[in-house]
């Protein structure tokens, strides 16, 4: 799942630069770049999340987030967390995503919100909180979403949750 | 009066499964808090117990009226890992099933809105108009709702003979109705006085708050994946997208008797347009995604649907993420809602076009 | 008493109920034959009027029920019977009609012909409901209501004039009695919401009354123009003074704002926030099941026949029509045309209901404190004009 990119195939242009500008301005904070036509995904350290977004916000112009996802790696021991990200109002940016990607350790799933920088991932860091047990610093309204009230089992996505009656 | 806190919902006839608490002063709503989740069945986690083409069934539900368009999100990102391309004729009749899905799921949605500001003929005339496109989809997949027609590779079936006569007839005859409906429906004063000016999201939160399909596309917003990222014959096809700037529900319910004429144009058009050959790949049932991972869009008629499939070469995938446009809109609720009166709950929050069962998934 | 669960069960019910009725009326007439004199020699005149009914018509009206009797005018006709029987007959219209516009079939099954016994098949089934109310609900204030409501139509169905000489009562200012019914009915509204014990009744009741207290006062200045010109408060006299033109004709802005307020007294859509379904489940009728359901819904619809005909007597001319039945008939012609009269206007508020959503209550508001009121006024004046250049000479053409 891990790759190393650029080294197969002729990277589409606009997408080159893109990665190219990134990689200019978050130099150390990255640790890999993979392009493919209109999605770039970018890793970075998870300390530097709110650097990396605040520059795809303000410089790169995207405006909203599409999905965050949070994904359980047991055999890495970590949870890594995705957010794509676009723009509506560049025409010419319109089919591109970026995605923002981090890992954070398992048994202490703690980062930071990113519902300042874009507004649109209020619902969906609480759905990753009671899904895979993330906790979100600085969420308005850290509660779950879908699951009752009561739920006392281990978060649901995570990979040793079983589904009762399989 | 002094401060009231009321659920609507789960139980009400103006909610649907779904529960908005909602603090009133005497009739005016001071905060909403959406509490989705009743109708939450876990759709990513059994996800990973099936394999891709048991997945089929499991992903058209969410969205249940609207199934060919969910299903296209989800097949082409199977096909974009397993690379594969589907024969013309497939991309074809996927397009023409997408459409017909579109006006069964805005003339469902004109039909509750129609309930919700008390009027019931415009309950009964769009469920009656429905049965001609359900009839024809009947005609072309065998099923009246839940298709579950696309596959990885093309379409089930080729379609019967007779399709395109019957499909022009419908098409034909609600035009011409579709004339009656914005006489009687959405000239009515009553109703605009109900809609107008009501329920404003303006283009900056709208873009801000990532809202998709034609709420967003009310705000003057001119975004919609089947021009931004064309996809199956999409950038051959002629047709446009009604864009509104006035931001209320009134604008929302005419795009969506726009985005019907539209649907029509484009269904004429593709059976004109189609050539013969096959309508599927013979994959011999080995649909097995190599490791990797692919995030694809599709336009569904509530709006964006998303699928993030990560897969590591098994039988089943890994990890999918599902985001559909009622939950993308969900976080608009309580921000149109505040500051307007109690009666207005129900047709502005039905404006967005909001379906729980597609938001808990 | 035991449960019913079987068939065998419901019939011996049945036979305990028929059989202790028989007795019950065999006890009480064999009482009254000895105790009232008149009805002892029933048994001849039943067999005497096998051959000659004038027998029995003679019989009951020495007893005081005959056909011109008060007893029979207010039970049988134009009474409680007749207007019942108008109300279940405009219930099958209703939802007849409406299904035909709505591309539908309507009522089928119930009665020969489309579902006409369609309304009887509804009653039956309220009555073998069970009968609960909220637990903390006031119980005398809450079964009251349904009397309360048919209270209001059965006084309005009194002074309803439906031919000249042949009605319930005629009473000098039987205008006032009309409006102080109506003024009534919102109390009824807002005690049965406020009986409930309950958020949405209670919500449903308050905007009832606010509703009806706004539109009354539209409706009694329209009222009033038609007082002005006809010179008396009295129905008959109404009638009487449109004998060469309707008043609909002299002033059709008066016409227009009572029908309006008249919409909205009744509470049918597009005015029917009150009972607003999506919003307030049913509003103030929420907690109420069986037979006081029907007991309310029953009286609704009388007091909406009793209502159109009130529209019928101040500006369609009450019971004046051409004349088409031989000489010596005019009391039914009379009563023909009056209720042929009513029952289009009926049929138009019907239709207004498959046309047009529900208002919001403060746009309702608005619209009768700010616009009604003026029409209202205007019209007031229009109708002074009218008097004053003598146009029509006050008290009509009597």
């Amino acid at each position: 799942m891990s790759g190393t990119p650029e080294i197969k195939q002729e990277h589409p242009k606009r997408e080159k630069k893109i990665a190219d500008n990134i990689a200019v301005k978050l130099k150390k904070d990255i640790l890999d770049i993979e392009i493919k036509p209109k999605r770039i995904k970018v890793k970075i350290k998870h300390q530097s999340i709110k650097k990396a977004a605040n520059y795809l916000k303000t410089v790169l112009n995207l405006d909203h987030v599409v999905s965050v996802s949070g994904i359980d790696y047991p055999n890495d021991n970590e949870i890594e967390i995705v957010y794509h990200a676009g723009t509506y109002e560049h025409k010419d940016l319109s089919d591109l995503l970026v995605a923002l990607v981090y890992r954070i350790p398992r048994e202490k799933p703690k980062t930071l919100t990113l519902t300042d920088v874009w507004p649109s991932t209020e619902y969906d860091e609480r759905e990753t909180y009671e899904m895979l047990g993330v906790i979100f610093d600085g969420h308005p309204k850290l509660e779950k979403l879908f699951l009752p009230e009561d739920w006392d089992d281990i978060p649901p996505l995570r990979k040793d949750f079983k589904n009762p009656g399989r | 009066m002094s401060e009231l806190t009321v659920s609507i919902g789960p139980q009400h006839p103006g909610a649907g499964h779904f529960r908005l608490i909602v603090k009133l002063d005497g009739d005016k709503i001071i905060e909403v808090n959406p509490d989705p989740g009743y109708v939450h069945r876990g759709e990513e986690k059994i996800a990973e117990y099936r394999n891709y083409i048991q997945n089929i069934p499991h992903f058209e539900r969410p969205g249940i009226h609207d199934s060919s368009n969910m299903l296209f999100a989800y097949v082409q990102a199977v096909e974009g890992l397993m690379k594969l391309e589907v024969p013309e004729r497939g991309k074809y009749i996927r397009v023409i099933m997408a459409e017909l899905n579109r006006i069964i799921s805005h003339l469902y949605y004109l039909a509750i809105y129609g309930i919700f500001v008390g009027h019931s003929t415009m309950f009964m005339w769009p469920m009656g108009d429905r049965e001609h496109f359900i009839d024809l989809a009947q005609m072309i997949s065998g099923q009246r709702v839940g298709f579950a027609f696309l596959l990885p590779g093309g379409v089930r079936n080729d379609m019967p003979e007779g399709v395109k006569t019957r499909a022009n007839d419908a098409c034909n005859y609600f035009e011409k109705r579709l004339i009656e409906y914005e006489r009687i429906f959405m000239n009515n004063p009553i109703f605009e006085n109900r809609t107008k000016g009501i329920g404003k999201l303006s283009k900056e939160d709208a873009i801000n708050l990532g809202v998709v399909g034609p709420t967003l596309r009310a705000s003057g917003v001119k975004a919609d994946i089947r021009k931004d990222e064309p996809y199956a014959v999409y950038d051959k096809l002629d047709f446009d997208i009604p864009v509104s700037k006035d931001c209320d529900s009134w604008a929302r319910a005419w795009i969506h008797i726009e985005e019907m004429r539209q649907s029509m144009s484009i269904i004429k058009q593709s059976l004109k347009d189609m050539p013969s050959g096959p309508v599927k790949l013979n994959l011999r049932g080995q649909v097995r995604a190599p490791p990797g991972e692919v995030f694809s869009r599709a336009e569904a008629s509530r709006g964006t649907v998303s699928f993030y499939l990560v897969s590591n070469g098994d039988m089943n995938p890994y990890r999918i993420r599902l985001i559909t446009p009622s939950f993308r809109n969900l976080i608009a609720i309580p921000h149109i809602l505040k500051g307007l009166l109690l009666a207005d709950i129900p047709p502005v929050f039905w404006s967005l076009d909001y379906w729980p069962v597609e938001a808990d998934r | 008493m035991s449960e019913i669960r079987t068939f065998p069960d419901f019939l011996k019910r049945l036979i305990i109920v028929l059989g202790g009725l028989l007795i019950l009326a065999i006890i009480i007439f064999g009482v009254l034959i000895y105790t009232v004199p008149a009805i002892s020699n029933f048994n001849g005149i039943l067999l005497e009027s096998l051959s000659n009914p004038i027998v029995m018509l003679n019989y009951l009206d020495s007893l005081g029920v005959g056909i011109n009797s008060l007893f029979f005018k207010i039970v049988v006709f134009p009474g409680y019977t007749w207007a019942a029987i108008i109300a279940a007959e405009i219930i099958w219209f209703e939802r007849k009609f409406l299904a035909k516009m709505q591309v539908r079939v309507g009522p089928l099954y119930a009665g020969m012909i489309g579902g006409i016994l369609q309304p009887i098949a509804d009653v039956s089934k309220l009555i073998f409901k069970e009968l609960i109310s909220p637990s903390r609900s006031d119980k005398l204030i809450f079964f009251t209501i349904p009397l309360l409501v048919n209270a209001i139509g059965a006084t309005l169905l009194a002074v309803l004039p439906v031919s000249e000489g042949w009605l319930i009562m005629r009473s000098e200012v039987s205008m006032l009695i009309v409006f102080a019914v109506i003024g009534f009915a919102p109390i009824t509204v807002l005690l049965a919401g406020w009986a409930s014990y309950s958020k949405f009744p209670f919500i449903g009741g308050l905007r009832g009354l606010h509703q009806m207290i706004a539109f009354e006062i539209p409706m009694l200045i329209a009222a009033l123009s038609v007082v002005l010109l006809s010179g008396s408060l009295d129905l008959v006299n109404i009638v009487q003074a449109q004998s060469n033109v309707w008043f609909i004709v002299l002033m059709p802005i008066g016409a227009i704002v009572f029908f309006i307020t008249l919409l909205a007294e009744l509470e049918r859509i597009p005015f029917d926030l009150p009972e607003a379904e999506s919003e307030i489940v049913m509003g103030y009728l929420t907690e109420y099941s069986s037979m006081a359901f029907g007991g309310i819904q029953l009286g609704t619809y009388i007091r909406f026949y009793a209502l159109s005909g009130i529209f019928t007597t101040l500006f369609l001319g009450g019971w004046h029509g051409p004349q088409f039945l031989p000489a010596g008939f005019e009391i039914i012609n009379q009563i023909e045309w009056f209720t042929i009269k009513t029952l289009l206007v009926m049929v138009t508020i019907i239709i207004l209901r498959g046309v047009n959503p529900r208002f919001r209550i403060d746009q309702l508001l608005r619209f009768s404190w700010s616009r009604l009121l003026i029409l209202a006024f205007l019209n007031l004046f229009i109708a002074i004009f009218i008097l004053q250049m003598g146009w029509f000479p006050f008290g009509g053409g009597i």
